[in-house]
């Protein structure tokens, strides 16, 4: 197995897991409530941390994801001289 | 409190906005629809939309009439856990783009359902393009009861009237446009949109008091206090965990399965820019989102400051009773053209969708020789008839504007996602698991709503009405049973004969871009069991009690 294809589902794997988080923090919210009501920016903490991430936060690991999976569809491409469109 | 009916004074000025954008709206979509060379390009846009506004497409067809109606409105009812239920929409093209846009744009595919069909064989593609329709038809209706409603307050007309008028012009200006035209439309319409929501709503929140008008969408802590003081409990959680877990199968699943939105993958003119794109797209929605939040908040301080009630039925009106209430006029005017912009935006792509299953998933399917005309003749047809059908359907609308769509969500999670995940992930994944996969949980979905047989629910509630319940544990039985009848059937060898298991495979390396064949790629046995595993507990744990309140 070349390190193309295991890049490429460990990308997936982390990204996805990346996302999740970013829009899913009400989990950890209400999983440790301890962490509410916290001031954050003047807003309890469980309200203005996912709104935050689920926006900004989320575009920075989208700006990741975009380039490496990028930089991956190159590399692939040339391991195996394929062509974009296979249909 | 007393409690006051909310009318549009003057409609005058709404019609000429209205009247306004439907005139571009046409012109856009006439213009770009001449570019469009052969059949296939209707569907694709000839595959050239850029970065930008592919980005601005993708969020424009989530931003939907619910952005100015629905979703301020069960804010009003639910306060912030609705929030959480929104921010999670923006993973949907992330996931997409990540799990099987990228492949599945390289297959060539128009729709998800035509990967199924070259995956998993015809009869699979069938069953999964009559539950998409269902899913994309559910949600026009909710996106054209929206508009109608609209339509009956600017023009004062009966609600059936203004469905049938808002309806007609909405399906012409898309059969027309097609997916070029669909494609600008829905890039301008999410200009135009986002404008007509978050200035306006700038000036709300200085007519309010908050020093952060200049920024609607983050800048309002200053009103925190306030809000604490009249609505203690607007920030509470309220809800277990499970309820913030069954997001994840029903709403972030259950979008990576709506194919109006992998659509947007396909149009673009290469996978890098379709990258780009979701970029682009957190950020377009990520600023109306927030700025979502910001309406709903102001809507519960108004009310729960002003003294003036708003009545339940009018709970949906809430961003147009603040804009009559704090702007002129003309102000208002816009941003109910904005509203039926986001109405429109988000029609005009599930008609395309329905429009492209109806044309090359059914039609070219069974009759694959016909004339490059014919099929363009076809193609307006299938999605005049979608629309025709979605009026028709409007006319004796379920209550509340927003749940249909909500309800559908899950139904693409469980009968669209799974299949088209594993598909693309998952060698051994074959024709017997996803036939079988798709029509039990997809039947089971349907069967465990609040909508057919109330005794036979998952959960109770709101959970169970917008499907929540139902996908925590359908998604998993989705995803189980595609695992364990693929690994059962792949030991059965007479079945085997019956399937081409070594095309099937070789797909999968084609689609993620390896010009070779490795059996060593995708086709992991123990893969199959942990995933089987996990799901069946997930399974077990939506049927257990509690944990939803």
């Amino acid at each position: 197995m070349n390190s193309a294809y295991k890049k490429e589902i460990r990308y997936t794997l982390i990204f996805s897991v990346l996302l999740l988080i970013c829009g899913h923090l009400g989990l950890f919210f209400v999983a440790f409530p301890s962490l509410q009501n916290h001031m954050v920016f003047g807003f309890p903490s469980q309200y203005i941390i996912p709104v935050l991430m689920g926006w900004l936060g989320l575009m920075v690991v989208v700006w990741f994801q975009a380039k490496l999976s990028n930089d991956l569809d190159d590399e692939i491409e040339e391991y195996s001289g394929s062509t974009e469109n296979v249909g | 409190m007393e409690q006051q009916q909310w009318v549009l004074s003057s409609p005058t000025l709404g019609i000429v906005f209205v009247g306004a954008s439907f005139v571009i709206f046409y012109l856009i979509g006439w213009y770009s629809q001449k570019r469009a060379k052969i059949a296939t390009d209707y569907w694709t846009a000839g595959r050239s939309i850029g970065a930008v506004t592919n980005g601005l497409g993708m969020a424009s067809s989530y931003m939907s009439l619910a952005t100015f109606m629905g979703v301020t409105a069960l804010i009003l009812n639910l306060k912030v856990p609705f929030v959480y239920m929104w921010i999670q929409f923006s993973l949907s093209i992330p996931l997409i783009t990540l799990w099987y846009g990228a492949p599945l744009r390289r297959l060539g595919a128009f729709t998800p359902a035509q990967f199924v069909r070259e995956r998993y064989g015809l009869s699979t593609s069938y069953i999964t393009v009559l539950f998409m329709i269902l899913v994309m038809v559910m949600y026009a209706l909710g996106q054209m009861i929206g508009v109608a409603k609209v339509f009956e307050m600017l023009f004062g007309f009966n609600y059936s009237i203004s469905l049938i008028c808002g309806g007609a012009l909405i399906v012409g200006y898309v059969t027309i446009g097609g997916m070029y035209g669909t494609s600008y439309n829905a890039a301008f319409q999410m200009i135009l949109m986002g404008i007509a929501f978050v200035i306006p709503l700038g000036a709300i929140m200085k007519a309010m008091g908050g020093t952060g008008w200049y920024f609607p969408p983050l800048l309002y802590s200053d009103m925190v206090p306030a809000m604490l003081e009249a609505v203690p409990d607007f920030f509470d959680m309220k809800y277990g965990f499970k309820w913030y877990l069954a997001l994840i199968p029903c709403f972030t699943i259950g979008a990576m399965g709506l194919p109006h939105l992998g659509m947007r993958v396909y149009t673009a003119s290469n996978l890098k820019s379709a990258r780009n794109a979701m970029f682009w797209f957190t950020f377009f929605c990520g600023i109306v989102f927030s700025a979502t939040y910001t309406m709903g908040f102001s809507g519960v301080f108004f009310q729960a400051t002003s003294g003036q009630a708003i009545a339940p039925t009018d709970f949906d009106k809430i961003t147009l009773i603040l804009n009559s209430v704090y702007n002129p006029a003309w102000v208002l005017a816009f941003v109910i053209a904005g509203a039926i912009a986001a109405g429109l935006s988000t029609i005009s792509a599930n008609l395309m969708a329905i429009g492209a299953m109806i044309a090359q998933d059914i039609i070219a399917t069974i009759k694959p020789n016909l004339p490059d005309k014919t099929m363009k003749i076809i193609g307006y047809a299938a999605i005049a008839g979608g629309g025709a059908a979605s009026i028709l359907i409007a006319l004796d609308p379920p209550t509340f504007l927003v749940v249909s769509i909500l309800w559908a969500f899950g139904l693409a999670g469980v009968t669209v996602a799974p299949a088209a995940i594993l598909g693309v992930w998952w060698k051994p994944a074959n024709r017997y698991g996803a036939f079988t996969s798709i029509l039990v949980s997809g039947l089971v979905y349907i069967l465990v709503s609040p909508y057919i047989f109330p005794d036979i629910v998952i959960s109770t509630g709101l959970q169970a009405k917008v499907g929540m319940s139902g996908s925590l544990f359908c998604v998993p039985l989705s995803f189980f049973l595609l695992t364990t009848v693929s690994m059962i059937t792949e030991r059965i060898p007479s079945l085997m004969m019956r399937i081409p298991v070594e095309q099937d495979k070789m797909l999968v390396d084609k689609v993620h871009g390896w010009s070779e064949y490795s059996d060593e790629r995708y086709n992991s046995t123990t893969a199959g069991i942990i995933i089987a595993a996990v799901s069946l507990f997930f399974c077990i744990y939506a049927v257990l009690p509690g944990g939803w309140a």
